[in-house]
């Protein structure tokens, strides 16, 4: 029977989807209570500022000046990283480049290299200028990936015989893509500037370290000037209030560009371009791209790593990376934990799940500082858990569960709803379909959103700074605490050692090839 | 051994009703067809009697045992069907093995489960396969794992929706012709969702037509091909010809093909006559060389299909061509003229 069957149609009306179990609806609760504790604690302490001291700080942190800066950076690194990524992408997808798995990698790979660690390669140099521009270029080549895999990924949905039909209309190259191709991809392209809008948003260590007035310093500087938390988490609010309307515009033309591209056909891939002119421009924009956002980094670290005046401190280099992985992987542990019955129920559209998730993508617009900020007051209320590991990796898992959340959501929803069927006609009740079934057919994606969540904690500096007990060092932090004194070299193994890591992540999740519906079981 | 009984069922989406007071009966160990044209609720009559959709009134039984009635619908896990869907389903992350073998974990020993697979693998005849991945299996063979793992625990009925529709045209008939070998063999009672009606007249032993949420005629395949109750009913199981006629006391028909020779000695006498429509299979018209004894028709068009043809035939008196199927190796042009006979059982429609 066609898809038109209203029994295939109307899928909620099956029994099955109408009983949730009490478990996953106190797990729901659990999760939503859990993601509302640090917008509470943030609000709490902004409410106990009084009229005279508020007045005080927006006057003399000139926020006026500090949301003008926030937002140019913002919108101008978003828009520079677009235009970047769609280039790259669609040289990536049109032109026939020699050792294209490689390319591909590489190009994503500025995502492993944390804004401050760019920073910080950038005034290691001594003679670059620090300042507003320095910021936009350093986060432009650290964010352009975002949009290079939103792109990517759906360049290569879009139906090649449209692109055929277009020529046979007389369209050019260029008005092909204007009219058929980019109209099919604009909404995904918009999901990633978004991201890249508020990636710089939250961004604390590259401002920082090239001294840009943005909140997140403001917020930094009021904190540790005062320890005044009512006045950094009234700063933090209007940052919030942005934040969340970046979030909010983001996941609105996400949902958009799915609709675009939810029919089932088969796809058949553009021919490459294989003349010569081409292959010599694509590669010179992508070497250009490479050079500056990859290779000069990277080369300067490792410059700065070999002429160390003094030798490498293992024994610190060992600790700071067994603290960086452990913290993380269990904050990646709480993100699961966390992530699994919002997605379940988010995937089955109940009322709970729906509104967990939005829960998940508010606090999502958290920055780290804010997070940070957050979780200081809720310890100054239960004092036996602040500056504890366990409170450190629950913050990681709040900041980054919406990572982990989408990407297990997705895949449980992907699992086909014929096999759960199947399932229950085979006498296996709900906890056991979804433990035998959903859960093993949703596993790949579940763990990259649960790796996700380990890369971006490996990389967290502000919050790490904020929560980490006293004698803690973490990759990050010794990267920020060498950097800050201008010792530079001595940061070199440790902002080495945190790409490596964070390096191996990257490269598994960008791998186009992991796809289990191509039978890689 | 279990009848399947179906009374007064309804099923609602929200406002719109899916099956309206549907009643039906699968007798015991019977393979059946469910046939109809897409959207009339066949398969959401079979999703339901798996327990897929909770129906909003009616009782379904499984032999004595009551499955679904208005106070208790029974799970899907809890009815013991086998159910094979329209894609195989098989679980891709599952050897051929453990997918077979799937339903078997509660009270079963391992050694037991082991046989038991063993057993299916043998009854489908893929022996050797147990550690494949169902992407590394032709679609015939995902079908008989998947025929294989509904029947591992010996449902008492097997559901099955298009079980054969995802295979190519060739492999088709061979497989549906082993599986209901199989269904028939093991007595298991069946109701197979189709909308190919060769398939229902070859394979069934009886067969339901459905339109718009209801049963309209249900029997052998001999019974509702050869005696269907209108002429929507008879299209769906096979072409048939609307020939208007006129039928008078005692029987006589008078029609384009009916009655010619007398045709002007009836119309003298103005004797009552009744309006209708006689129902023609195309099989059941004889094509002779022209006489006097038959109507005449001339040849508008032949489809070739090798085994036989399909003559389109003028005749005077119809506006609507005559789709006429003859066999053998005689040899016809457009254009020439030839006699036409009815041979098979009248079937009369009063208008």
């Amino acid at each position: 029977m066609t898809s038109l069957d209203p029994a295939r149609v109307l899928k909620r009306e099956s029994p099955n989807d109408s009983k949730t179990s009490p478990l996953l609806i106190i797990a729901g609760f659990m999760a939503l209570f859990i993601v509302a504790l640090p917008l509470f604690y943030l609000t709490k302490r902004a409410l106990q500022i009084d009229a005279e001291t508020l007045r005080i700080v927006f006057w003399r942190f000139k926020s006026a000046e500090i949301l003008i800066t926030t937002i140019s950076l913002s919108v101008g690194t978003a828009m520079i990283a677009t235009l970047l990524g769609i280039g790259i992408a669609w040289s990536l997808n049109s032109v026939a480049l020699p050792g294209l798995g490689l390319i591909r990698a590489l190009v994503i790979l500025p995502i492993a290299i944390p804004s401050y660690v760019f920073a910080y390669a950038w005034l290691s140099l001594g003679f670059l200028p620090k300042g507003f521009l320095a910021a936009l270029l350093v986060l432009t080549l650290t964010t352009t990936p975002y949009v290079t895999l939103a792109a990517l990924a759906t360049f290569q949905r879009v139906d090649s015989s449209q692109i055929d039909v277009a020529q046979t209309l007389g369209l050019n190259q260029i008005e092909t893509f204007r009219r058929v191709t980019f109209p099919q991809i604009r909404n995904a392209v918009a999901a990633g500037s978004l991201l890249v809008a508020l990636y710089v948003l939250s961004d604390f260590g590259a401002v920082s370290l090239l001294g840009v007035d943005t909140f997140t310093r403001a917020i930094q500087n009021t904190y540790q000037g005062s320890f005044d938390r009512s006045s950094a988490s009234i700063l933090a609010l209007p940052l919030v209030a942005i934040s969340s309307l970046v979030i909010y515009a983001e996941s609105s033309t996400r949902q958009r560009s799915r609709v675009f591209t939810s029919s089932v056909r088969i796809v058949k891939r553009a021919p490459f371009n294989r003349s010569n002119r081409a292959k010599f421009l694509a590669l010179t924009f992508i070497f250009v791209y490479l050079s500056v956002a990859l290779i000069m980094p990277l080369s300067l670290l490792i410059n700065r790593f070999i002429s160390r005046p003094k030798p490498i401190d293992v024994a610190a280099l060992i600790q700071a990376s067994i603290s960086t992985i452990s913290v993380s992987l269990l904050g990646a542990f709480f993100a699961l934990l966390l992530a699994l019955p919002v997605a379940v129920l988010a995937a089955r559209r109940s009322r709970l799940g729906l509104w967990s998730e939005r829960g998940v993508l508010l606090v999502h617009a958290l920055p780290g500082i804010v997070m940070g900020l957050a979780l200081v007051s809720f310890g100054s209320d239960f004092p036996t858990v602040y500056q504890t590991l366990g409170l450190l990796a629950f913050a990681y898992a709040i900041l980054f569960l919406a990572r982990s959340v989408g990407s297990t959501r997705t895949s449980i929803a992907k699992v086909p709803k014929n096999l759960t069927e199947i399932a229950a006609t085979l006498g296996q009740n709900r906890s056991k379909i979804f433990l035998r079934v959903t859960l093993p057919i949703a596993a790949p994606g579940v763990l990259a959103g649960t790796l996700l969540v380990f890369l971006s904690a490996m990389k967290e500096l502000p919050a790490t700074l904020m929560l980490r007990p006293t004698g803690f060092e973490t990759l990050a932090t010794e990267i920020w605490n060498n950097t800050a004194i201008f010792r530079f070299s001595e940061a070199a193994p440790y902002a080495l050692l945190l790409i490596v890591i964070a390096a191996i992540p990257t490269f598994l999740i960008s791998r186009p090839d992991r796809d289990f519906e191509k039978g890689g079981y | 051994m279990t009848t399947l009984e179906v009374t007064d069922l309804g099923v609602k989406f929200g406002e719109r009703e899916i099956l309206k007071n549907l009643s039906l009966t699968i007798p015991s160990g019977s393979y059946a067809a469910l046939l109809g044209p897409s959207g009339c609720g066949k398969t959401t009559l079979l999703r339901t009697i798996a327990g897929l959709i909770r129906p909003s009134s009616g009782a379904i039984r499984f032999g004595k045992k009551l499955v679904s009635v208005s106070s208790l619908v029974l799970p899907p896990h809890k009815r013991n069907i086998g159910y094979l869907p329209q894609e195989d389903g098989l679980f891709p992350h599952l050897t051929v093995g453990e997918n077979i073998g799937f339903a078997l974990t509660r009270n079963v020993q391992v050694l037991e489960r082991k046989a038991i697979i063993e057993e299916m693998m043998d009854l489908v005849g893929l022996n050797g396969f147990e550690n494949r991945k169902p992407h590394e299996l032709s679609g015939g063979q995902q079908t008989r794992v998947a025929l294989a793992r509904a029947l591992a625990t010996k449902p008492a009925i097997v559901l099955l929706d298009e079980p054969f529709s995802n295979l190519d045209q060739a492999l088709r008939a061979d497989v549906s012709e082993e599986v209901v070998a199989l269904l028939k063999r093991t007595k298991t009672t069946s109701l197979m969702v189709t909308h190919d009606r060769e398939d229902a007249l070859v394979s069934a032993d009886v067969i339901a037509l459905m339109r718009e949420g209801h049963v309209v005629q249900f029997g052998t395949p001999e019974n509702v091909y050869m005696q269907p109750i209108s002429a929507e009913i008879a299209e769906s199981t096979g072409d048939v010809i609307e020939l208007p006629a006129k039928r008078f006391k005692g029987g006589r028909l008078v029609s384009p093909l009916h009655g010619v020779a007398s045709r002007a000695a009836a119309s003298a006498k103005t004797q009552k006559a009744e309006l209708g429509t006689l129902l023609i299979r195309p099989e059941e018209i004889k094509v002779h060389t022209p006489s006097r004894k038959y109507p005449k028709a001339i040849i508008r068009e032949i489809h070739y299909y090798g085994h036989d043809a399909i003559l389109d035939l003028e005749i005077s008196g119809l506006r609507k061509n005559l789709r006429v199927r003859v066999g053998g190796p005689i040899s016809y042009k457009v254009g020439s003229t030839v006699g036409v006979e009815h041979f098979g059982p009248i079937r009369w429609v009063s208008r």
